[in-house]
């Protein structure tokens, strides 16, 4: 269904995407660092009746289609994993890091949703249709959202409504709803549920009042009431349809209205510490430009691939790591800094910096069937360079993992890593600590902090602020760096 | 040949699909009941609203 990441595990294995496999018409593989799709000849007919599109120009040129080319010839490739009666091979654009939709901020969804619409009317005005509405469809290349999946292309036939209506309320529609009308954020209801939130479900959580909002009488509260009436009259009532003369025009209708449905949503994060964090942090000027200062000679002291800024809240330093890292990853718990971070980066056009927002002490896990379908970090490209910012004092003390078991974590990731540690004395610190009994957290101390990282790393540097609270340490994997020895007084 | 797309379109949402679509549904809308109350009258038989049926791959 997807595309991976150029840093994947064994990229070069030739393997089935495992995320690929509910449409029989079209299947994802890879094979020598490529990716593949491979096609049946229903498939096939309906890709070749795509190319000869105006949309299928258009949407490539500008971006917001992957990049795609049939293939002359499948010689050469594992013929184990094409398709049975394979009719034809598509070659597709890589994506620099696979993302997944509870992983997304509020307006990374809605912007999806609305390039699926905008595809989905093209489509129709050229005699195709969208065959599905999922957003694992789409990617983001750093701010751009991107439409992956080819196979979701095929002629519309007559008679046949838009059959991606209802996925589309499950798995957009009524997530931004939750959020924008209710302040329910949708991550956790859509990383509990592959297929999303059902019309059921959705009505259960709207009052009376909900019916009188754009677009919830019709999606929400008639659908759900229809949904129940109409459970067991599949074929039926497929067929009046059919007779009734469903038109290409009234799905034309229905998308357009979703669209202004979509369109007219709304959500703003709230105002609070987080979102001013950068403006007014704990620690003085000079200090935040000697951090910028030496995060910026690590990025730019060798050419990085794939950066993780975890914790990275307003962006400042995925930034800075953007200088000298191919790609980046500026993920975060809070979704306010990364909702803002995601709207100024999408006007600038940035195509570097992905914005994701999860909660690492309960990150993204293996998900769906086999729990093979979706998967977690590391699993989808392990990072060069970890940038963990005043980050490990959240973990340790406001998430109660462990300091080891933390460096334990960034260890296996095996890349180098600029770590921040605050001292106990740290307003910030001092702030989590408070509501606290005393005495907890015993191994939240600068020396046992230090002799874990150096078990686990090289460190190679190690700077403290002016303000003496925090400390600032390169590391690169054990084994590969020239470490310092930590016992001495910091230069 | 009609095929199955290989999401199931959901009975109820299919009918609200042609509610909801406007002036665009009008027609098709009064075509789906008035086709229900011939059957209903019996004046057309459920044979003569019967697809061919595809097989279910959803």
């Amino acid at each position: 269904m997807q595309s991976p990441t150029e840093t994947s595990p064994r990229a070069d294995e030739a393997r089935h995407e495992p995320g690929s496999f509910r449409d029989p018409e079209s299947r994802v593989f890879y094979s020598g660092g490529n990716v593949y799709r491979a096609l049946s000849q229903d498939g096939l007919d309906d890709f070749k009746a795509l190319q000869e599109t105006k949309l299928f120009e258009r949407f490539t040129a500008d971006g917001r289609l992957v990049q795609t080319k049939l293939l002359d010839s499948t010689a050469g490739l594992p013929q184990e994993l094409l398709v049975k009666d394979c009719a034809g091979v598509l070659e597709h654009e890589r994506i620099p890091f696979v993302s997944y939709p509870y992983e997304w901020t509020f307006s990374m969804l809605q912007d999806a949703a609305l390039l699926q619409l905008d595809l989905n009317l093209a489509a129709l005005e050229e005699g195709l249709i969208l065959k599905d509405s999922t957003p694992y469809n789409v990617q983001f290349i750093g701010s751009k959202p991107v439409f992956v999946d080819i196979g979701s292309f095929e002629r519309l036939r007559d008679g046949e409504p838009w059959v991606g209506y209802r996925q589309f309320c499950m798995l957009y529609l009524y997530p931004l709803m939750l959020q924008a009308v209710k302040g329910v954020e949708f991550h956790s209801w859509l990383r509990g549920c592959i297929n999303g939130i059902t019309p059921a479900q959705m009505r259960g959580v709207c009052s009376f009042r909900d019916r009188f909002r754009k677009g919830f009488y019709l999606n929400v509260f008639l659908h759900s009431k229809l949904e129940a009436k109409h459970a067991d009259r599949g074929k039926e009532v497929k067929s009046e349809v059919k007779k009734a003369g469903f038109k290409k025009e009234l799905i034309v209708a229905n998308v357009k209205r979703m669209r202004k449905t979509v369109g007219s949503l709304t959500w703003d994060p709230p105002e609070g510490v987080w979102v001013a964090y950068g403006e007014r942090n704990s620690y003085s000027d000079v200090d935040a430009e000697r951090k910028d200062e030496f995060v910026r000679e690590v990025v730019t002291s060798q050419p990085w691939g794939l950066t993780w800024d975890i914790g990275a809240n307003n962006g400042r330093y995925s930034r800075i790591a953007a200088e000298g890292s191919k790609n980046v990853l500026a993920v975060d718990a809070d979704q306010g800094p990364v909702e803002l971070l995601y709207r100024t980066l999408r006007d600038e056009g940035d195509q570097q910096i992905l914005t994701l927002t999860m909660n690492l002490a309960d990150p993204t896990p293996n998900l769906g069937w086999r729990g093979l379908e979706r998967k977690d970090m590391a699993g989808r490209g392990k990072p060069d360079l970890v940038l963990a910012l005043a980050l490990i004092h959240h973990i340790a003390i406001a998430a109660n993992v462990p300091v080891a078991e933390f460096v334990a974590w960034l260890a296996s990731l095996e890349t180098a890593l600029v770590i921040e540690f605050p001292t106990r004395e740290d307003p910030m610190v001092k702030k989590l600590l408070g509501p606290k009994r005393e005495g907890l957290h015993p191994d939240y101390e600068r020396v046992n902090f230090e002799r874990v990282l150096a078990d686990a790393f090289d460190v190679e540097r190690r700077e403290r602020s002016q303000s003496g609270t925090r400390l600032l340490y390169f590391a690169r994997p054990k084994g590969s760096g020239s470490p310092i020895d930590l016992t001495q007084p910091e230069g | 040949m009609d095929l199955l797309a290989y999401l199931d379109p959901g009975s109820g949402s299919m009918i609200l699909q042609i509610i909801a679509g406007g002036a665009a549904a009008v027609a098709v809308t009064a075509k789906l009941y008035w086709n229900r109350i011939l059957k209903f009258l019996r004046i057309r038989k459920d044979d003569e609203t019967a697809e061919p049926q595809p097989t279910d791959s959803a």
